[in-house]
């Protein structure tokens, strides 16, 4: 039996004996990508939890179990976990890391130490997010967007989330910059851009956005901070500063930001899609384009946060109108999948069955999105529970499916077993299910007025939190079903080969199951293009040990 | 690129050429509000600094000659300048209400004009 | 379990064979990261240039008074001395290029001395900024007291800009002592030079900043109340 990545690896530091510090020290890309996965789905628990707590405090109208400021700390704890600890490096650090070097069949990422220390420094701002939880005056109760001037003259403790979350931001400025240098040095010899698999092309495009635009809410996070302690003025009305400002800077980063957590989802799903129809995959370059396109675009759209804020008139229909624009490479990757399905043998196996659940969430929360793009709309339903229906049905429902979708894809790569696909299929219907009775309800609520961020609400209110409520209750369950599946996989599961799924990308031709250390064998010449299936097979086939290609 | 071969004599004289470029150009910038354009001070500086920075980064950081990290620079300036153009630009120049906003307005000249008291 | 390299050569259908380039000895690779960094740098600051910008908009006659107030020429000094700092910089780099790492060392002490020189004279002038009561939480910049909103938010971003430049001219400085270590213990070689490269690279954007700084608080009131904008 040969070694594998669990077996053996490179260190950032000298060549420590014992299993524990080679986990520490590693450099190895997949390593690194399986303790962001682990850290990450702890913190996305506790996120969970408060997330039910709020959930528990709205069964009912009035106060019950938590009072009014812990529930704003609540829901600042809730967003700042999911967005700066888990989604926004959700993808590319986990699956990225993992996968895309093996996709464009490199032996790690440009810069592996700098990889290892983009973990630590992101542990480390996970660690001052949560500390604040711990201190007298208490978590941020601002919300995660830590509007001025609220977020200057709080007594909570908003300033370590605001350092955890600049802290964060380096780690994702980091982990762009080295998948941006992969990308572009290591490519295997023949791959050019337009035969890198379409996950490639989604982490290639998150990578711009993370390089050039986390740094605007950085440096307005240290204003923030420099207003808060030394009184700069910038952000403060008495001194002449414009709120609206602090806005502005925060949403140019924070609305591509939603993009970059869906591109790289888009990506996962453009690998499952051709997969599981046995179909090279349907206008690859528009797909491929499509995901440069919403990057650019989403750069420029993030004054539709602030269509209530404060904001001239024709810069409100110019950011209506981008907005719009949004959608339309967004509809061509969905019309793309959907003619790659188009008389494919489509096989529904668990990755399947989560990213077609996800065209279905998604598509609900891209449309009401542009409803809500509108000027008009939104002027109705902005802070309405309309708004987060639309966010969660786009995220929970767009980033989160597809990460679920990608992680049963690439279960049996990372660990070389396989999962039950029955109780996997089981823990989708109930999630999905429980999904949609969680968040639809809140369109209706949001629709009728009741707004977001109360702990309490008008009776005619109660039915939709009721109904939400028992979503809750099934999707957690689904939930936790769905990771006990996963334990048992890897615990006691079969073992699954190189390449279960019959996939064509590099990934899945390696030597052996899991995968050694440095990855291929040989580097291969790549000279077909990534999804090429032929009668529901895949064309092109390798000699493992020699990486030739053999058909 | 093999940056090993090296002339140094010939490398050598660029880097004087140019600080000599330099130096001249913060000297201009001293004698600019009394020399030229004398009614826009701001955009002769902004001018005389973007000279001295394109002289920086093509020969101090050797950027002459790369087309790929020049692009990807190009394409970072873009959208700066596009933040610019859309905020200051079309949102501060048509706000509608610029002159009835406290922090807007024309008569925010000081504390004493209907501030609200701090905290 | 080394990190050694050892160079792959890929072979295609035809027999052609192909260099493999790895994540080790990536020059270009490395060059490319630093300036991608780079970008970031660009955009932190793009993004406080902004705000002065949209303030100076609201308030032209007061940035003009507030800019006449500054000492240019403890300002200029400053800017001639960075400018030299690129020149060592980029002579030691040089140097090292060339093979003379004895020479190379000498100029990056220099740099650091000119470095140090930068901050001593900031220090000045901030001293007698503060002393003039115009100083981040004190005298005249408190909310209470009655300077103009646009002089407060000038100093105000004055005192943060140049604050976070001068931060960078100390991570300046630490990192051009640990690259002198690193010459020492032989990890930086004529032959294998990119972490000189590229912090004479970031030397070169603490200028490029400064370049933009330097007119825009010191010199945009220089025509006089009545010049600018």
């Amino acid at each position: 039996m040969s070694k594998s990545y669990f077996d053996e690896t490179h260190t950032a530091i000298g060549h420590p004996k014992s299993t524990f510090m080679q986990w520490m020290l590693t450099i190895d890309h997949k390593r690194i990508g399986l303790m962001y996965a682990a850290v990450m789905f702890a913190f996305f628990f506790v996120a969970v939890a408060t997330a039910f707590l709020m959930r528990l405090e709205l069964f009912a109208p009035g106060g019950q179990f938590i009072d009014g400021d812990t529930f704003n700390q609540a829901f600042t704890l809730h967003g700042v976990i999911m967005i700066f600890l888990f989604i926004v490096p959700g993808i590319p650090a986990v699956l990225g890391n993992i996968v895309m070097p093996l996709m464009i069949g490199a032996k790690d990422v440009s810069f592996p130490r700098l990889n290892w220390f983009t973990f630590w420094l992101y542990i480390l701002g996970c660690i001052i997010a949560l500390a604040s939880l711990f201190t007298d005056a208490g978590f941020a109760d601002t919300g995660w967007t830590f509007y001025a001037p609220y977020s200057i003259t709080t007594d909570t403790n908003v300033v370590f989330t605001l350092v955890a979350a600049f802290v964060l931001g380096m780690a994702s400025i980091l982990t762009g910059l080295n998948f941006l240098v992969t990308i572009h040095r290591l490519r295997a010899p023949g791959m050019t851009f337009w035969k890198m698999p379409l996950f490639v092309w989604g982490i290639y495009a998150t990578a711009w956005i993370q390089l050039l635009a986390t740094p605007v809410v950085g440096i307005t996070l240290i204003l923030a901070i420099m207003e808060k302690y030394f009184g700069i003025g910038i952000f403060d009305p008495a001194k002449g500063g414009d709120p609206v400002l602090f806005e502005h800077l925060f949403w140019i980063y924070s609305h591509p930001a939603v993009y970059l957590m869906i591109l790289p989802a888009f990506g996962v799903m453009s690998e499952i899609i051709p997969t599981f129809s046995r179909r090279e995959v349907f206008g690859y370059r528009a797909i491929a384009l499509s995901s440069a396109s919403i990057a650019g675009i989403g750069y420029l759209v993030w004054g539709h946060h602030l269509y209530t804020s404060g904001m001239a008139d024709i810069a409100k229909t110019i950011f209506s109108f981008l907005t719009f624009f949004v959608a339309i490479p967004t509809g061509i990757k969905f019309y793309d999948w959907i003619a790659t399905m188009y008389k494919g043998k489509i096989i529904l196996s668990t990755p399947m069955l989560w990213a077609l659940g996800t065209i279905i969430t998604f598509t609900i929360g891209g449309l009401t999105g542009v409803t809500i793009a509108m000027i008009g709309v939104d002027i109705h339903l902005q802070d309405t529970y309309y708004t987060v229906a639309h966010f969660h049905y786009a995220m929970l429902g767009g980033v989160v499916f597809l990460f679920f979708a990608g992680l049963h894809y690439w279960f049996p790569l990372v660990t070389g077993k396989m999962y039950n696909e029955t109780h996997a299929k089981r823990a989708f219907y109930l999630q999905f299910v429980g999904f949609n009775l969680l968040w639809f309800p809140m369109f209706i609520a949001g629709y009728y007025g009741m707004p977001r961020r109360y702990f309490d609400y008008l009776p005619e209110f109660q039915i939709y939190h009721q109904v939400s409520f028992v979503g809750a209750v099934l999707f957690i369950a689904g939930l936790i079903y769905m990771f006990i599946v996963f334990f048992k996989g890897w615990k006691s599961g079969n073992p699954s080969g190189p390449n279960p799924w019959n996939a064509t990308t590099l990934e899945w031709h390696m030597p052996s199951s899991p995968p050694p250390l440095e990855n291929h064998s040989k580097v291969p010449y790549v000279d077909f293009n990534p999804y090429e299936y032929h009668h529901g097979e895949p064309v092109v086939k390798f000699d493992y040990a020699t990486m030739k290609r053999i058909d | 690129m093999d940056t090993n071969i090296v002339d140094y004599k010939k490398e050598r004289l660029v880097y004087y050429k140019v600080l000599v470029g330099l130096l001249l150009l913060t000297a201009v910038t001293f004698i600019q509000p009394h020399l030229f354009m004398e009614e826009s001070t701001f955009m002769a500086q902004m001018l005389i600094a973007l000279i001295k920075a394109w002289l920086i980064i093509m020969y101090y950081m050797h950027l002459k000659g790369d087309t790929l990290i020049g692009t990807m620079g190009i394409f970072s300036l873009i959208i700066v300048a596009t933040f610019f153009i859309i905020v200051i630009g079309f949102d501060v120049a048509n706000f509608q209400f610029g002159d009835e906003s406290y922090i807007t307005g024309p008569t925010s000249a000081g504390v004493e004009s209907a501030a609200p008291t701090h905290h | 379990m080394s990190h050694e390299y050892v160079p792959e050569i890929a072979v295609d259908r035809e027999g052609n064979e192909y260099k493999v380039q790895g994540w080790q000895d990536d020059f270009y690779g490395g060059k490319l990261g630093f300036w991608l960094f780079m970008f970031t740098e660009v955009l932190m600051f793009g993004a406080m240039f902004m705000a002065l910008a949209y303030y100076n908009h609201l308030h032209p006659q007061e940035f003009i008074e507030a800019s006449a107030s500054l000492n240019r020429l403890l300002g200029g000094i400053n800017t001639v001395i960075l400018l030299v700092s690129a020149l060592t910089m980029g002579l030691s780099l040089l140097k090292m290029r060339a093979g003379d790492v004895k020479g190379s060392k000498l100029m990056i002490w220099a740099t650091i001395v000119l470095a140090l020189a930068f901050l001593g004279i900031k220090a000045v002038e901030w001293t007698a900024e503060y002393n003039h009561g115009i100083f981040l939480m004190h005298g005249e910049m408190l909310p209470e007291s009655g300077m103009s909103f646009g002089k407060k938010l000038f100093f105000g971003m004055y005192f943060t800009m140049t604050g976070i430049h001068g931060f960078h001219i100390i991570i300046g400085i630490g990192i051009m002592l640990w690259l002198l270590k690193r010459i020492n213990a032989g990890k930086v070689r004529p032959d294998h030079h990119i972490l000189h490269w590229n912090i004479a690279l970031y030397w070169d954007i603490v200028h490029l900043i400064w370049v933009f700084v330097f007119p825009y608080y010191y010199m945009i009131g220089a025509g006089g109340a009545t010049g600018g904008h």
